[in-house]
């Protein structure tokens, strides 16, 4: 019996037009699409709120307050926007092409650690010399590490969404062991590597908030990103694999670069989200600092259907939702767990479209 | 000579395999009807959390038991509903109710007990352990196999079950016909929906049982990452086992067996716990990989 | 069956079929592909409905909405791709949902009991206790006959039953054939193999193009007068000029062998030759290779045995864009599935095998300008409508759709052309265009290989034929010097020289 999986195809979600609504503008019907999602979405966290005895109306109006309410405010979303732009962008690339890349979360580990190692092992270096050799460590990381769950798919046709996963957890439990065992700084009660050195460390852009340059790198990749996606060569590979990968095999595209490209592009946006959270905020590697933020990229790219801009402008959403959601729960008691349950919804709906866009297209042919 | 230490692992080793083995046979129902059951993680987080809240509001680890089997089942049901009904992707499927379960029970845990990732009622007692009449008497074979949880007992028993029903029984053969050839299923007359109801709601209600056993088998705990990936390491043993119930048994009694001998070696030896514990993870990516080298291998050698 | 209309978009699959069949006779349903055999006997067993007519089973009307009905009226079909369950063992398979149950559990004993009565009955000999994937295809076919005879089958369909039969395999088939004959059972035997009909069946019933055009008493006629009737009389209505002049050879293939996807071999030792300025025509009934031989031609597999050259290069292990680049230019044979994606619109439909080279792109940047000035001169110069340049492919007709790839394929004079089957789901005037096209490419010294399954495109257009069939290249002959009668034979495997 074979561990065979059905067929995926995340990217089958591009902008489609209904036979009967061709004379609405396609980005008109996907933004209403995106927004009816959402908008359930918050209909069912109001729903969970009111079961669980709060206001949700209040609830929301603090998370409102908490990410948008003042400058600090604002500043504290876009922080926690930056791990999801990369994240985001990363997912959405492999969608895209019709790969399912789950394995950003363990490049984001592996890639923070590889960061933080760089920011305490050379401390002499300035930081002109030290913050790209940081970055530049990350991102190969990560990328190394996407690039072995890419070849199992590209060559050998195993799956990769389940070596993805499992790959995770090895890349979490392997920094867990690294900041336990050969960098454990003695004394802490969390599991966490030594600091980075001054010069390591990312600019604070607007104090009081732990808002940083990694913020304005993220801003940068998004843009390379939607700009490869939209204008480049790559890009239109990238398209037509994922729309139909038989028609790019037959007009000679090169299937399994693409694939393996996509899924290292994916690893090291992943690498090099984690190594804007070390050094930009925690300045140190702490053994499960993500709380899901791959995962959040996930449901961002789920969301937009893989557009890159779309992604952009999402993750600044998810950035509001995550960081108000802390303050939410000090002023309501509403506990910030239920981005969680929104982001849950979000993907369940994105797998209902998705799953009835497939099936259309197969039933067609 | 003290084979203690070997009773004691076995018997630790037995203890543990549980919840392993039983996401591990909701997951192989799931896989021979080809429905990669992904949430097997997130069902039996929700088994983990009913079990212990229900447990606690009623002082009776029965009916938390009960219960847990009620609400988990329902939750696969929506889950089932929508892959069947509403063609929603598999995989994403899965995905968001594995993040469901982890976003619901931290919220819920919040709200109702006011406790942020862990939850131990102090005045639940677990669910009985039965020391077996006649074998507790027996010198090696007491030691292992009495004196273990219902559940321990009750796991084997389906698992001996999940056997009789795949081969057996009508409805076993159906089922497994509706994974090999749907088309074959078809013409002979069998509801294949309704087949696919039955596998995953089978599943939900096994990953009932796992969560349960974890939460209220021996401590009475809940905590937000006590599954800890066992419901991809219960994957990891269905593919292991090729879809057979003795050799996913037996996969899941040596994944239990490292788990425990990885914390014996923790304590004695001076390995770190993460590198053993990353083994199970690396040995279905390479199965994986295996069974893909071997198709593309014969497919070659064909002709 | 009465007067039996079935049609599908686009098609008229089944055009006021009459059929009748005696009790207790083998009757065979003759035709080529597309004839509507498998469409006809899929109504006779429920899984389509037909627009129009009647079925009279035993003098009575009877309806068949759905297989299970189908079963209970006593009518049963085995399909070309067998519906068993691999690891199920042959009686399980047998009694697939018809199981007898003592106790909530499979009464097996009974279940093999029953079984064993019916097999000894009917003259078979299988294991029953084995699973069926281990079991060979011959044997496999008649756990599917045990099958509808466990059913109570009256009447048993056959589609095409020796496609995957060994020839020892095909004489056992027979000899039950005939044994469930002299039982008083009625078979069905679709087919488009005329050595079979003239061996087993006792009438058959000519299809073709969805009509009926012959019905006979099988010892009345010769294979000949029956492959006339398959293929029709040749009726060209134009005959293209055939080639001025041949050059150098362009394409050659030299004893090519290929594995299809189910580890079967697909392409025995074919060896031939295209030259400049010629187009040679692939004849053959469908699954004789043909997608195999495209596939490796174009490099989407490698052939296990033999080499390739394009151009005078070896290109047999070469990647399909290096043979675009010698000079390969393809028209594959799915169009929505290989040759276009419908999700996207005209220009970036066309450019997918030129996209990275100048002036469409320079180092990573794709250039809009250039792509959609290529893409007007193509939608120009082979008159494709649509509504404009940046709707999605997927919004044209079939015919414009084919009219992209070809113009994609041919705007830039390729030196070798794959053509297969390129006119297909195309109205008149669009296939006439593709023809024209390839015969001005011809006239110009290009290198064509035409796959059809249309004997008067072949017979029209082509300067040598090439009859491949089950994998083997088996006559070459040109269009001048021959008959749609010979090929006809040689396609259906007769090979014996007239």
């Amino acid at each position: 019996m074979q561990a065979e999986l059905p067929h995926l195809d995340p990217a089958a979600s591009q902008i489609n037009v209904e036979d009967s609504a061709e004379q609405i503008p396609s980005a008109i019907l996907s933004l209403s699409r995106m927004l009816l999602t959402l908008f359930i979405a918050l209909l069912m966290g109001a729903l969970v709120i009111w079961i669980s005895g709060k206001n949700p109306v209040e609830a929301y109006r603090a998370l409102l307050q908490a990410s948008l309410g003042s400058r600090t405010a604002i500043a504290n979303s876009l922080l926690a926007a930056t791990p999801i732009l990369f994240t985001g962008m990363a997912a959405a690339i492999a969608f895209r092409a019709g790969i399912f890349n789950v394995g950003v979360e363990g490049s984001l580990y592996l890639g923070g650690f590889a960061a933080a190692w760089v920011g305490f092992t050379f401390t002499t270096l300035p930081p002109l010399l030290i913050i790209p050799l940081s970055l530049l460590t990350a991102g190969i990381v990560g990328g190394v590490w996407c690039y072995f769950p890419a070849i199992l798919r590209s060559r050998l046709q195993v799956d990769e969404l389940v070596t993805t996963i499992l790959l995770n957890y090895v890349a979490i439990l392997f920094t867990e062991y690294l900041v336990n065992g050969p960098f454990l700084v003695p004394g802490l009660a969390n599991a966490m590597s030594p600091q980075i050195s001054e010069s390591a460390r990312l600019l604070r852009l607007l104090p009081p908030s732990q808002l940083n340059a990694s913020f304005l790198f993220a801003l940068l990749a998004a843009l390379f990103t939607i700009y490869l996606m939209t204008r480049t060569k790559f890009g239109y590979e990238i398209r037509m694999v994922g729309d139909n990968p038989q028609f790019a095999r037959w007009s000679g595209i090169n299937v399994v670069n693409v694939i393996e490209k996509v899924m290292v592009y994916g690893g090291i946006f992943g690498g090099l989200a984690g190594a804007g959270q070390v050094m930009g905020v925690h300045y140190r590697f702490i053994a499960g600092f993500s709380s899901g933020l791959a995962f959040t990229g996930i449901t961002v790219a789920l969301l937009v259907r893989n557009s890159p801009l779309g992604v952009l402008l999402a993750s600044l959403l998810f950035g509001m939702l995550r960081s108000g959601s802390a303050t939410m729960e000090i002023m309501t008691d509403v506990p910030r767990d239920l981005i969680r349950v929104l982001e849950a919804t979000i993907i369940f709906f994105a797998a209902i479209e998705f799953g009835n866009l497939l099936w259309r297209r197969h039933r067609e042919h | 000579m003290n084979i203690d230490p070997l009773t004691n692992v076995l018997f630790a080793a037995l203890r543990v395999m549980t919840p392993l083995l039983l996401a591990a046979l909701a997951g192989l129902i799931s896989q021979r009807v080809n429905l990669l059951n992904i949430a097997l993680e997130g069902l039996m987080l929700f088994g983990a959390f009913f079990a212990v809240v229900f447990g606690a509001k009623f002082n009776s680890p029965w009916l938390g038991l009960f219960f847990s089997i009620v609400f988990t089942t329902l939750i696969t049901f929506i889950y089932a509903l929508s892959i069947i009904e509403l063609r929603a992707n598999l995989i994403v499927a899965g995905l968001a109710i594995n993040i469901l379960a982890v976003g619901l029970t931290s919220y819920l845990l919040v709200v109702m007990f006011n406790a942020r990732g862990a939850y131990s009622p102090s005045d639940l007692v677990s669910l009985p352990h039965l020391n077996l009449p006649l074998l507790k008497d027996i010198a090696i074979l007491g030691k292992v196999f009495s004196g273990h949880g219902v559940l321990v007992y009750v796991s084997w028993i389906l698992a001996g079950l999940c056997s009789v029903f795949l081969y057996r029984t009508p409805q076993g053969i159906h089922l497994r016909a509706v994974g090999e050839r749907p088309e074959a299923a078809e013409t002979a007359g069998i509801n294949v929906k309704g087949i696919q109801y039955l596998a995953l709601l089978l599943g939900g209600v096994l990953c009932a049982l796992a969560g349960a056993q974890l939460a209220i088998g021996d401590l009475t705990i809940f905590n937000d990452s006590m599954i800890n990936g066992r419901g991809f390491i219960a994957l990891a043993a269905v593919f292991f086992g090729a879809g057979k119930p003795g050799l996913t048994t037996l996969g899941c009694f040596l994944f239990g067996l490292f788990e425990i001998l990885q914390f014996r070696l923790q304590t004695s030896a001076n390995i770190p716990p993460q590198l053993p514990q990353m083994l199970p993870y690396l040995i279905v990516v390479l199965t994986l990989t295996a069974i893909s080298f071997q198709k593309k291998f014969t497919k070659r050698m064909a002709g | 069956m009465k007067s039996i209309t079935k049609t599908f978009p686009g098609v008229i699959a089944n055009d006021k079929i009459d059929l009748e069949v005696a009790q207790g006779s083998i009757h065979a349903l003759l035709g080529e592909n597309g004839a509507g055999k498998s469409t006809l006997m899929k109504i006779l067993y429920g899984i389509y409905t037909p627009e129009e007519g009647k079925i009279f089973f035993n003098g009575q009307e009877i309806r068949v909405p759905n297989p299970r009905a189908a079963i209970r009226l006593g009518i049963g079909m085995v399909h070309q791709e067998f519906h068993l369950v691999p690891s199920l063992t042959v009686s399980e398979n047998i009694a697939l949902g018809y199981e007898l149950i003592r106790n909530g559990l499979v009464d097996r004993k009974a279940q093999r009991r029953r079984i064993a009565e019916i097999i000894e009955h009917f003259g078979f000999k299988l294991p029953l206790e084995k699973p069926i994937a281990e079991l060979p295809v011959g044997v496999q076919q008649q756990v599917e006959i045990i099958k509808l005879l466990y059913r109570k089958a009256e009447i048993l369909i056959l589609d095409e039953p020796t496609s995957v039969l060994t020839p020892q395999e095909v004489d056992n088939l027979f000899g039950v054939l005939q044994n469930l004959r002299e039982q008083g059972k009625t078979i069905i035997y679709i087919t488009h193999k005329l050595r079979e009909v003239k061996k087993i069946c006792d009438f058959a019933t000519i299809l073709r193009r969805g009509r009926v055009v012959g019905r006979v008493r099988v010892a009345d006629v010769t294979e000949r007068e029956l492959a006339n009737l398959m293929v029709g009389e040749q009726v060209i209505d134009y005959i293209f000029p055939r080639s001025g002049q041949v050059g150098e050879k362009k394409l050659v293939l030299e004893r090519v062998s290929a594995i299809d996807d189910r580890g079967i071999l697909a392409l025995k030792e074919v060896t031939f030759t295209v030259n400049a300025g010629e187009i040679v025509g692939v004849a053959g009934v469908q699954g004789s290779g043909q997608s195999e031989l495209v596939e490796v031609i174009s490099g989407l597999i490698h052939p296990a045995k033999g080499k390739i050259w394009l151009n005078g290069k070896d290109i047999t292990r070469a990647s399909p864009r290096q043979r675009r680049e010698i000079g390969l230019a393809i028209i594959p044979e799915k169009r929505k599935e290989q040759g276009l994606n419908l999700n996207t619109n005209v220009v970036e439909n066309v450019i997918s095998t030129r996209y990275y080279k100048s002036p469409f792109s320079r180092w990573l940047t794709l250039f809009d300008r250039p792509a959609e000035k290529f893409a007007q001169r193509i939608v120009s110069e082979f008159s494709i409508t649509m509504s404009s340049l940046k709707s999605k492919v997927e919004n044209l007709s079939g015919g414009n759709q084919q009219k992209v790839i070809v113009g994609r394929e041919m705007i830039e004079q390729p030196d070798v052309l794959i053509a297969a089957y390129p006119t297909r789901g195309l109205d008149v005037s669009a296939a006439q265009f593709v023809r024209e096209t390839m015969i001005r490419r011809r006239d110009q010294g290009g290198a064509i290989l035409l796959i059809s399954a249309d004997l008067d495109e072949l017979f029209a257009v082509s300067d040598r034929i090439l009859i491949l069939y089950e994998g083997q290249i088996v006559g070459e002959t040109k269009p001048d010097e021959t008959s749609f009668e010979k090929v006809g034979l040689l396609m259906t495997g007769h090979f014996h020289a007239s």
